[in-house]
């Protein structure tokens, strides 16, 4: 298919934990990315949810070459780049730009906007100084900001024109690809409403393609095309953006979604609940096989904790990894399937 | 009507700064009844913090004055001594604050935190400390408790910090728990349940509870009565149904529209322009009639006051237009949240 932008294979990441100064042995690794594929389409925005620890930032790192994947193939637009050393890949990085969470710490307190802005076009070897400027007025003006204000420091703005700053960067050099890590979760509510609709109005404008990282599912519905969840380091479901919202398969979506307080107080408070016990385990341990199962109210013994569900296509273009995934959605999660391909216990 | 626990009447707090005075909490009123669980929602800078740390007398008292009224059971605070309001505090009013990473000692074990918060207040020995310590810890959920409690802070994770948090505020079976953002820290299903453990412990042990949020979701969820505050200020105040079914304020439409939903495609979100006023120099008038689509010449020029609003008598609102306006608005605006939802 030509219009894939990104592929990707069995895309792992493993820190490793070393103990000794001088001898320095390996006791053990942390698997942050755990064997991520996924298809990106062009024009299309991919949200990956997911808590803390997930992996999901150390995902888009490796994507963009900024860590160095243990293992796994990266195909951007039918090249393959996960060997490229980082002389190679600097061509390669017009093409693909980041917004980052934290608007205060991502821009370099010190160097006016302008530069801020115009630096990758520098790097590049884009336009002469005066296009540079005409260029990132242009870009001021295209996030909604003033562009008389290129000559003012990141303190003069607040945070939600900080954050069109970092837009207005990522844009600099005509991306075709875009990762959103977090953009507006350090952001109220209201700027941030002006932020995604921006964001929105800018993939219709310029045709990106946007991986949008966010722990917010309200926000990741908002903005996605399709959605991917993630736990310790694992895709567990991959989906369309409303099959996902309408119909979660895996339990680990559907605890997510019940965990979200809806602002409507009849709704929100008549809604089953499921509340999930413990805390996301230790990554440097994780459970065996499927690595949610000790907090899985579908948990099945004998089967969930032996053996490993695989990423599975369960409907077209839905993918679940595990073995007894939801049959309708809402649903009581701590109802046993009837009959499982290997039923352990006896349903009274 | 039952006496309020909490009589806050005409609250204002000033911060003397450098560049000038910042009224960050400016003619504040409400009540707190027994056991009610009252939110107050607002974007950053509203001062809805400022409010609840000028309940509890947190401010310091080198920049920030004060004035009106805080009455607990009838005594104003504001008035009290020192003395007098660290006695209050963590006996009759506890707070959770919002980060649960800082708001514990990282070099001291948490049983010793804890029960160095039940010797303050009770006349106990150490080991009689510890058993409540320990007794806590199992009320707010912590597996394997006989053994954390000799835990550091940071071999919790953040979901179990705030639960020790909580323990903390529950020492000594407050009359009134203010909760500062308590979830924003935590991740979605470590808000579930740390949201659930509030409201059980809020109805075994009967407490009040003042709910601090900018989420619109954890206010739907628990409160009773909700506050929107906007510039240091109550734009409108009601019970939960009320304020969520039929709100009568611009900005709490404003609020409520630029949301990303969980249950409903929305395909742009509502945007109110601009940003927060600073509260240097507010806004003359109305403090919301830069941002306000429904902004006439009147909002420049006078303040609205917190009135009775015709259609309902539990619910006020702080603003000028005129009520079929404001019926028909919210009715809209309602009417375009909930298509599609409640499947």
């Amino acid at each position: 298919m030509s219009n894939d932008l990104l592929v990707v294979e069995d895309l792992k990441k493993h820190f490793p934990i070393t103990r000794g100064i001088i001898f320095q042995k390996e006791i053990a690794t942390v698997k942050a990315v755990d064997g991520i594929s996924f298809t990106l389409r062009e024009g299309e925005t991919l949200g990956i949810v997911g808590e803390s620890g997930c992996g999901k930032s150390t995902l888009v790192r490796c994507l963009l070459k900024l860590l160095e994947p243990t293992s796994g193939r990266i195909v951007y637009d039918g090249r393959d780049i996960s060997g490229l050393s980082r002389r190679e890949m600097r061509p390669l990085r017009r093409n693909m730009m980041m917004v980052f969470q934290d608007p205060y710490a991502s821009l370099n307190a010190r160097k006016r906007v302008g530069f801020i802005i115009g630096e990758a076009l520098e790097l590049h070897g884009i336009g002469t100084p005066a296009e540079r400027k005409r260029r990132v007025q242009e870009l001021l003006e295209v996030v909604g900001l003033n562009p008389e204000h290129f000559n003012r420091f990141p303190h003069e703005f607040s945070g939600g024109q900080r954050q069109r700053i970092g837009v207005a960067r990522a844009l600099a050099v005509n991306p075709k690809l875009i990762f959103c890590d977090e953009p507006v979760s350090a952001l109220d509510v209201s700027v941030q409403a002006q932020i995604l609709n921006l964001l929105k109005d800018l993939q219709k404008e310029f045709g990106l393609t946007y991986v949008f990282i966010a722990h917010d599912l309200n926000v990741v519905r908002h903005i996605s095309d399709r959605v991917m969840v993630m736990y310790l380091g694992k895709a567990v479901e991959l989906a369309d953006r409303d099959d996902i919202y309408v119909s979660p398969k895996h339990p680990y979506t559907g605890a997510l979604l019940s965990a979200v307080p809806l602002p409507n107080p009849e709704t929100g408070r008549a809604r089953k609940k499921l509340v999930l016990e413990g805390d996301v385990p230790n990554p440097i341990n994780p459970p065996a096989a499927c690595n949610f199962h000790p907090r899985c109210p579908r948990f099945h013994e004998g089967h969930c904790d032996v053996e490993t569900p695989p990423l599975d296509t369960i409907a077209p273009d839905h993918l679940v990894a595990c073995h007894y995934p939801l049959e309708r959605w809402p649903m009581d999660l701590s109802e046993r399937p009837a009959a499982g391909p290997q039923p352990v216990e006896t349903t009274g | 009507m039952a006496e309020p626990l909490l009589d806050v009447r005409d609250l204002r707090t000033e911060f003397h700064t450098d560049d000038g005075v910042v009224k960050a909490v400016d003619g504040v009123s409400f009540t707190v009844a027994p056991g009610q669980v009252l939110g107050i929602v607002g974007e950053s800078g509203s001062g809805k913090s400022v409010t609840c740390l000028t309940v509890m007398g947190l401010n310091d008292p080198k920049f920030a004055k004060s004035s009106g009224e805080v009455l607990f059971r009838g005594e104003d605070l504001l008035k009290a001594s020192s003395s007098r309001l660290r006695d209050i505090r963590g006996n009759e009013i506890a707070m959770i604050f919002q980060d649960p990473m800082t708001s514990l000692n990282p070099v001291h074990k948490i049983g010793r935190q804890l029960a160095e918060a039940v010797k303050l207040h009770k006349d106990v020995s150490t080991k009689q400390a510890y058993a409540r310590a320990l007794e806590l810890l199992k009320a707010v959920g912590i597996p394997r408790a006989e053994r954390r409690i000799d835990d550091y802070p940071h071999q919790f994770s953040g979901g179990m910090r705030q639960r020790v948090m909580i323990a903390m505020a529950l020492v000594n079976d407050p009359d009134l728990i203010v909760a500062d953002e308590p979830t924003t820290a935590l991740d979605v299903t470590t808000q579930a349940q740390i949201l659930a453990l509030i409201k059980r412990l809020q109805e075994d042990f009967g407490s009040a509870v003042i709910m601090i949020t900018h989420d619109l979701g954890v206010v739907a969820e628990t409160a009773d009565d909700v506050i929107v505050m906007y510039a240091a200020r109550i734009a409108e105040r009601g019970p939960v149904r009320a304020i969520f079914n039929e709100p009568r304020h611009p900005y709490t439409w404003g609020l409520m529209g630029s949301l990303p939903r969980l249950d409903v495609n929305v395909e742009r979100l509502y945007q109110i322009p601009g940003q927060p006023p600073s509260l240097l120099n507010p806004p003359v008038g109305c403090r919301f009639h830069p941002r306000c689509a429904f902004a006439m010449p009147v909002c420049r020029e006078r303040e609205p006051v917190l009135a009775v609003a015709a259609h309902d008598p539990t619910h006020e609102q702080a603003c000028h237009l005129d009520e079929e306006t404001k019926a028909r608005e919210a009715a809209t605006l309602v009417a375009s949240l909930t298509a599609g939802a409640g499947a």
